[in-house]
């Protein structure tokens, strides 16, 4: 996903494997093949021990391409029902949930395609997330009995951990319809790692990027092998960085400073900028080791998906950190945000047009995203206080439309030559907004938004 | 200049401007094959109202059908033809 030029590095860390036409015909032969499930294995377990259900699962499709998509149902059923079974206190009562969810998931994406022209069936996605926000609505608030019962918050909360997915997978059968349910079954929550934002995005998409051949999947396991590879080295230089600056120099973490803040005994200027410069890097470097295990994993399924984090601290404006930071977030903030009010608008006003949309994603969508994934404060605190406390992550959320907007409408000068001006400068700049930012991106609902702007004050030497 | 030259260009600047030189035929597949990303996606849809004049806020408009030169060509004339 380069956005812009990048100069060709004489030396790299991790080698291109896939270029090598002596190792892509290797891990074309059983050997080979066998080698790399093993290596792919060995680190994958080094940061997660219960690795062996994933490996067996890439073992059948490496073996069986042809079979993929039936394959990648059954690993993502196995997964939904079968792996979480000794860790689930009640282990029928919620595969029967997650049965049931599956099943009205089915049913919702047939009767999109079955009425393609009814109403549900021309806005499906819309109607599913403003069906779901008015029933999360109506069983916080109606006083009805059942809306208390235990089964309808628990079936609510699994169908919301679902429901980007079978948004995406309703949005892709309205772009292109096809007859098949096997990949779009197997996309509800993959096997190869079920974030709440569905990495990557869509199965139109899947079905874009899949390996075609024998050579296009070792060529795109390879890429695999290489982007878990990052993953373990990121993982380890974190660890050493932790140890470094929390351990060894004994700085205070982020939830620390701001909770000494908080508490009327903030942390000397300076040890706050330093908590929160090291909260930031390490949310990056937090990121980008889920994303790559992720997409390392889809990698290895045979789909050739762009890495979800590229670089995003060498961004030099606001809106390409954005992209780069979080790009399968993003995505799915411009699919079902950005674009249905973007495509609404009169073309008159262009720059209302794209501030209305930029608004819509990054605010709205953003804050909606993150609320109802909070179903069960919603439940034990009831909707008013859920809202009331989401006061940070919604200053969050303005601040980041306005300053997204701004760098999009901003008529930009071509950047100065020189490393320092022209790439140093501005990409210090945006991580410093970022960074600053982060004080508020948190939905921990720990302290109110005054908190977090006193944590902030104490920055620039305001007590 | 016809319409799909137009397009072709335009599509080789933003793919140049984001580093991409690879090259690419009228049936490449843009967006869904991830060379272009849905901001992208704005950037071509403003590219073909101010270029073409037409309106792409409408029912039923996927970002699909701006995946290829082909299918960008395809979705203009379209337009046209409903315009009149």
């Amino acid at each position: 996903m380069p956005l812009r030029p990048t100069r060709a590095l004489p030396f790299r860390l991790i080698p291109r494997i896939e270029t090598y036409p002596g190792v892509v015909s290797l891990v074309q032969t059983i050997p080979g093949k066998a080698a790399l499930l093993a290596v792919f294995g060995l680190l994958y377990a080094w940061t997660n021990p219960s690795a062996l259900p994933l490996v067996l699962c890439l073992a059948l499709l490496t073996w069986m391409p042809f079979r993929r998509h039936q394959l990648i149902t059954v690993s993502t059923v196995i997964f939904a029902v079968v792996v979480p079974w000794t860790r689930l206190a009640q282990p029928v009562y919620n595969i029967g949930l997650i049965t049931g969810v599956l099943a009205l998931a089915a049913f919702l994406i047939w009767r999109a395609s079955a009425r393609p022209r009814s109403w549900y069936g021309r806005k499906p996605a819309t109607i599913l997330l403003a069906g779901f926000a008015t029933w999360i609505a109506a069983i916080s608030l109606v006083p009805w009995h059942i809306f208390r019962l235990a089964p309808i918050w628990d079936f609510t909360i699994i169908f919301g951990s679902y429901i980007w997915f079978i948004a995406y997978v309703l949005v892709d059968r309205q772009a292109e319809p096809v007859n098949r349910l096997g990949l779009e079954i197997g996309f509800l929550r993959p096997f190869w790692g079920a974030l709440p934002t569905p990495l990557p995005n869509g199965t139109g998409y899947l079905r874009q990027i899949e390996a075609r051949n024998a050579e296009e999947l070792a060529i795109t396991q390879l890429k695999g092998l290489k982007l878990l590879s990052w993953a373990a080295l990121i993982t380890l230089f974190s660890r050493v960085f932790v140890y470094f600056f929390h351990v060894y120099l004994r700085i205070p973490y982020f939830a620390t400073t701001l909770a000494m803040s908080a508490h009327g005994a903030p942390a000397p200027w300076f040890v706050c900028w330093a908590s929160l410069m090291l909260h930031f890097l390490e949310n990056v470097m937090a990121g980008a080791i889920l994303g790559h295990r992720i997409i390392a994993c889809c990698r290895m399924a045979g789909f050739d998906a762009l890495r979800n984090m590229y670089r995003p601290l060498s961004s030099v404006t606001v809106a390409e950190f954005f992209n780069r930071y979080y790009f399968y977030y993003k995505e799915l903030l411009v699919t079902f945000f950005f674009f249905p009010i973007f495509l609404r608008q009169s073309p008159r006003f262009p720059k209302l047009r794209l501030g209305i949309s930029i608004f819509a994603a990054a605010c709205f969508g953003n804050v909606f995203f993150h609320f109802i994934r909070e179903l069960l404060y919603i439940h034990d605190f009831g909707l008013w206080n859920a809202i009331k406390t989401f006061q940070v992550f919604f200053f969050y959320c303005v601040v980041l439309a306005t300053a997204i907007t701004i760098s999009r409408l901003r008529k930009r000068k071509p950047l100065p030559a020189g490393f320092f001006r022209g790439t140093l400068r501005p990409a210090l700049s945006v991580c410093l907004f970022y960074c600053l930012l982060s004080i508020f991106a948190l939905t921990d609902r720990q302290y109110p938004l005054v908190e977090h702007l006193r944590f902030l004050g104490h920055l620039f030497f305001m007590n | 200049m016809d319409s799909k030259t137009t397009i072709r260009q335009y599509l080789t600047e933003l793919l140049v401007r984001k580093g991409d030189r690879r090259p690419f035929d009228d049936d490449t597949s843009l967006l869904l094959g991830g060379r272009l990303d849905s901001i992208d996606t704005v950037e071509i849809i403003l590219f073909l109202e101010k270029e073409f004049e037409i309106e792409i806020a409408r029912d039923g408009f996927q970002r699909t059908q701006l995946d290829t030169v082909n299918m960008i060509d395809a979705f203009v004339r379209t337009a046209h033809l409903a315009a009149q």
